[in-house]
């Protein structure tokens, strides 16, 4: 009531104060005619109104304080002039705010991401108690593998460490979208899957028990499909051809996996719940009962495990090292991402530091040269409070600016890593800037500006101090920072250095094949299509501008070979020697031609190796000269799919599942002889990208097969090294940013020393000092504390090695020529940045240093 | 003069000003006028100190204000106490009796 009223006052202050002076002048009017009535003179009067009335100037001027907020306008009145010292010194605020904005900016992009992958995965609720297992094969280094029906059975019913777990394994449906055949991707899932993640449906129902050919459909899909109809739950959904009834639709927020459209039920046969290690291919994911800690089921895994091996199989499982392990829900969303992550939130962080290091330093500076400002203000009576109040307002709006436009600098950063086409990063597509985020550039821009403000506002609390103390004070403040400056620059040089020789590695591996002008495509296969790819292949092959084309299953770059152990007729397995395991192909005669694959011996697939011919194969060398070190391989038999294979020839290594991968042998089967799989894909050589030609051929060739997943070979190898790309280009800003800042850091603060110190040198060089020892003595200041800085660096370097040495191909986190490298580029930048004012101070006239202030 | 006894003329002030205004509306002179006839001329603050004590019961909602015309066919402001004004009216006289009844209390017992 009491603010409202004062603001109204307030708000019409104008008109207020002019009635005030109004009503004042008129009772000093009415005072003064009845005085004349008493019988005085106008002038006696008029004295005695004024006097009976009292200072009219003061009683306005209190009047105007009852509607006034004290408290408020001191500080509006800071602010204005807070803002014309901005405006007066233009270099200096561009300068802060640019430095405040990068940090801000950086940090606030990194935590968006961070937050959508790691902290609150895909912003979905519930998440805390999500668990993820997953079976490891220690012997053949596989980690991470998804589970087979088994492994979900059993730890289905370890009822008291989980109240919820479900299988969930991947689906790709051919639907029917006004005649035309789309691919629709989704999950079979079993019932308990909606509970492990705590959700109510929007609409109908989640699946149960009984549900056959039932299926939920995704928030997206029900928007997009049907338009969000409520009475989508009376449709059937046609795929692959089966009748699938509407029963349910998952909420918005509800987005696991991020690709799919729709669940549907997973029914796991009773063979299928025997085959413990066969058909790999369901994440079990299980929710923690309620009270019970990660630990706690972890440790029941780990029981699990021992039992394992304690069982009737135990001895295979133990012996190639057989077991399965829990991860948090984030965790496993996040799987090689984590790494980069906090990789780039720590270089963030350093970039933030070093700029309010810097910008700390700049105000310090400024304090210097307002000290007589600030004397005058003290002296006519300003207190220290208010004083204080005054700079750490100038700092906090150095802040807020830094941090609006900080915002701004996240907003285009987030967009762009949305729109980054990383494989299987589709996750990053959800990054977004929300509230929160927002909040929390600003919070953490008005810390720095806080963080900034308080070095000056204390120095020039203690500068009534005696003066000794206060410049030793500031000698230790400026060591300490050169020396933190140096040493996050340092760190985040070398990440930079480390992350780039691997990206070079990377980028110099040779494939083994010829990816230029290659683009594939894949396609399901139609159903009752005996000759579909006979027809494609020669229908491709004769299409105009196109030199040679195959076709292939899986492709080069997506998902790398089938896995699968595999047999040689006539060698023993020795016990000592780990499972044999290779990677499978399945081509058509014309895939080495089209890829440009040698053939080192033997003879090529040919057409000839049809569905009734004997089951032939090609070997790559690696196999060759593992298994067949001194002998002719061409021959032999190896079992691997359907039964024996004759080998018939054998091919040159190729880098199949990405650049960094170390392949496993490869065996290369004829398609037309392993008829297993409801896809394959069109490779195809020409003169121009042929993905429109492709998709026309295989509609012209049968309708009702979907094309998908369209992309020139050098595009999926540049997708494969996306992430590294990424994150090195990331990094080297975020690196040249911290080196720039230090670098002028660094200058500052010893250009400050040299300026502060002008009439000593002037002393000094009176007392007949010459040049080069003032250069020294300055010089000696700057790279003592910065050889610190080096010698603290190269410590953390030590201690964070460990942390991104996954990140790292063919270098060691410790490698030589990098740290070089980075103490070089550091170690000049560093004399650089000290040499200039150092030789500025030597430079002195001692004249004019005496007669300095 | 300390700060407690300017705050007390300052209430007393604000329960004249009341009590005045609460015999009907008034302009700033007649309410000084009022208040030097009623207490005997005994009151001889400066009577601009009457401006922000007006103010100060305007923000505190205890009058309301709007120009008007004196008898003498001025334009004049003319303050009226509002229902909150009565209240804080008979507030503060009911306080000042029970002060002055302890001081009369204490008075006769020394």
């Amino acid at each position: 009531m009491k603010f409202w009223n004062r603001l109204r006052l307030r708000a019409r202050r104008r008109r207020g104060e002019s009635e005030l002076v109004d009503e004042i002048r008129l009772h000093r009017e009415m005072l003064a005619e009845e005085f004349v009535r008493e019988g005085m003179s106008r002038e006696q009067a008029a004295r005695a109104a004024a006097r009976q009335f009292g200072n009219s100037g003061a009683s306005e001027d209190e009047s105007r304080d009852e509607w006034a907020f004290p408290r408020f306008d001191a500080i509006w009145k800071d602010v204005v002039f807070a803002l014309r010292l901005m405006w007066r010194q233009p270099l200096v605020t561009v300068a802060a705010v640019l430095t405040v904005a990068f940090g801000v900016g950086a940090n606030t992009a990194v935590l968006s991401v961070l937050e959508t992958v790691l902290l609150n995965p895909l912003g979905m609720p519930h998440t805390a108690d999500v668990t993820v297992a997953r079976v490891h094969v220690e012997k053949i280094k596989m980690w991470h593998a998804p589970d087979s029906a088994v492994e979900f059975a059993e730890i289905h019913e370890m009822r008291e460490a989980f109240s919820a777990v479900a299988a969930i394994e991947g689906r790709q449906w051919t639907y029917d979208t006004g005649g035309q055949a789309t691919r629709l991707l989704g999950r079979a899932v079993t019932p308990e899957f909606f509970r492990v993640f705590g959700v109510s449906p929007v609409l109908g129902r989640f699946l149960n028990q009984e549900d056959r050919n039932s299926v939920v459909l995704s928030y997206t899909m029900w928007q997009s499909q049907f338009g969000g109809d409520r009475g989508v739950l009376d449709r059937t959904l046609v795929l692959d051809g089966t009748p699938h009834q509407v029963v349910g639709v998952a909420p918005k927020n509800f987005r696991f996996p991020p690709d799919a459209a729709a669940w549907s039920p997973l029914i796991l046969s009773p063979e299928r719940l025997k085959q413990r290690g066969y058909n790999m291919d369901l994440v079990v994911v299980a929710r923690l009962r309620d009270g019970l800690t990660f630990r706690q089921a972890q440790s029941r895994i780990a029981r699990y495990n021992a039992a394992l091996w304690n069982g009737p199989d135990g001895k295979d499982l133990k012996d190639s090292g057989y077991g399965v392990d829990l991860d948090r829900f984030p965790e496993y969303l996040a799987g090689d991402l984590q790494a980069p992550l906090w990789l780039l939130s720590a270089a963030a962080l350093v970039v933030l530091l070093t700029g309010c290091a810097n910008v700390a330093g700049l105000l310090l500076t400024r304090s210097a040269s307002r000290r007589r400002e600030i004397a005058i203000r003290l002296a006519v009576g300003a207190t220290r409070w208010q004083i204080v109040r005054q700079l750490m307002l100038e700092s906090l709006l150095l802040g807020a600016f830094g941090g609006l436009a900080g915002l701004a600098l996240a907003k285009l950063a987030v967009l762009l890593v949305a729109r980054m086409p990383i494989p299987g990063k589709d996750v990053l597509a959800l990054a977004a800037l929300d509230g929160r985020m927002l909040a929390y550039g600003i919070g953490i821009a008005l810390a720095s500006g806080l963080i900034f403000g308080i070095v000056p506002a204390v120095q020039l609390l203690r500068d009534g101090q005696s003066a000794a103390m206060v410049r030793s004070r500031r000698r230790w403040f400026q060591d300490v920072f050169v020396s933190a400056e140096v040493c996050g620059a340092f760190v985040l040089v070398v990440m930079t250095g480390l992350l780039l020789r691997s990206l070079w590695n990377v980028e110099q591996v040779q494939l083994g094949f010829d990816a230029h002008r290659i683009t594939t495509a894949y396609f399901t296969n139609p159903k009752n299509d005996a000759t579909f790819h006979e027809r494609l292949v020669s229908a491709l092959a004769n299409a105009s501008g196109v030199e040679s084309a195959a076709l292939a299953y899986p492709v080069p770059f997506t998902t790398g070979g089938l896995t699968s152990g595999f047999v040689i007729r006539n060698r023993e397995h020795r016990p000592d020697e780990p499972e044999w395991h290779g990677e499978a192909y399945f081509v058509t005669p014309g895939y080495l031609h089209t890829l440009r694959i040698p053939l080192l011996r033997g003879r090529n697939l040919a057409e000839s190796d049809g569905a009734n011919a004997p089951t032939v194969c090609l070997i790559d060398r690696k196999l060759a000269e593992k298994f067949f070190l001194n002998q002719d391989p061409i021959g032999h038999e190896i079992g691997m799919y359907k039964g024996w294979a004759q080998i018939v020839g054998v091919v040159a290594n190729v880098r199949a599942d990405g650049a960094e991968e170390e392949t496993r042998p490869v065996v290369y089967y004829s398609l037309a002889q392993i008829p297993y799989f409801n896809q394959a894909a069109a490779v195809v050589r020409s003169s121009v990208p042929a993905g429109s030609l492709i998709r026309d051929i295989v509609r012209q060739t049968n309708a009702s097969a979907p094309v998908f997943d369209v992309a020139t070979m050098e595009e999926r190898i540049g997708e494969s090294m996306g992430l590294r790309r990424v994150l090195a280009s990331l990094l080297v800003a975020f690196g040249g940013i911290a080196l720039l800042l230090a670098a002028i850091g660094i200058y500052g603060v010893i250009a400050q020393v040299v300026a502060e110190q002008t009439r000593e040198v002037g002393v000094r060089m009176a007392l007949g000092a010459r040049g080069g020892q003032i250069r020294t003595m300055f010089m000696r200041q700057g790279l003592y504390s910065g050889g610190m800085g080096l010698l603290a660096g190269i410590m953390a370097t030590v201690l964070v090695q460990k942390w991104v040495s996954t990140l790292l191909y063919q270098v060691r986190a410790l490698d030589g020529k990098t740290l070089a490298v980075a103490l070089g580029a550091i170690g000049g930048v560093l004399i650089a940045a000290v040499w200039l004012p150092s030789r500025r101070a030597a430079k002195i006239d001692p004249q004019l240093a005496l007669r300095h202030e | 003069m300390g700060t407690t006894n300017q705050e007390f003329l300052k209430g007393t002030l604000d329960m004249l000003i009341l009590k005045t205004l609460s015999r009907g509306p008034n302009h700033g002179y007649g309410i000084a006028l009022h208040i030097r006839r009623l207490s005997q001329e005994a009151f001889k603050v400066g009577e601009g100190s009457l401006y922000p004590a007006l103010q100060r019961l305007l923000v505190n909602g205890w009058v309301r204000a709007e120009w008007g015309i004196t008898e003498t066919g001025r334009k004049a402001r003319v303050y009226q106490i509002t229902a909150a004004g009565r209240k804080q009216l008979a507030e503060e006289v009911r306080n000042f009796d029970f002060l002055l009844a302890n001081i009369a209390r204490v008075m006769e017992g020394a």
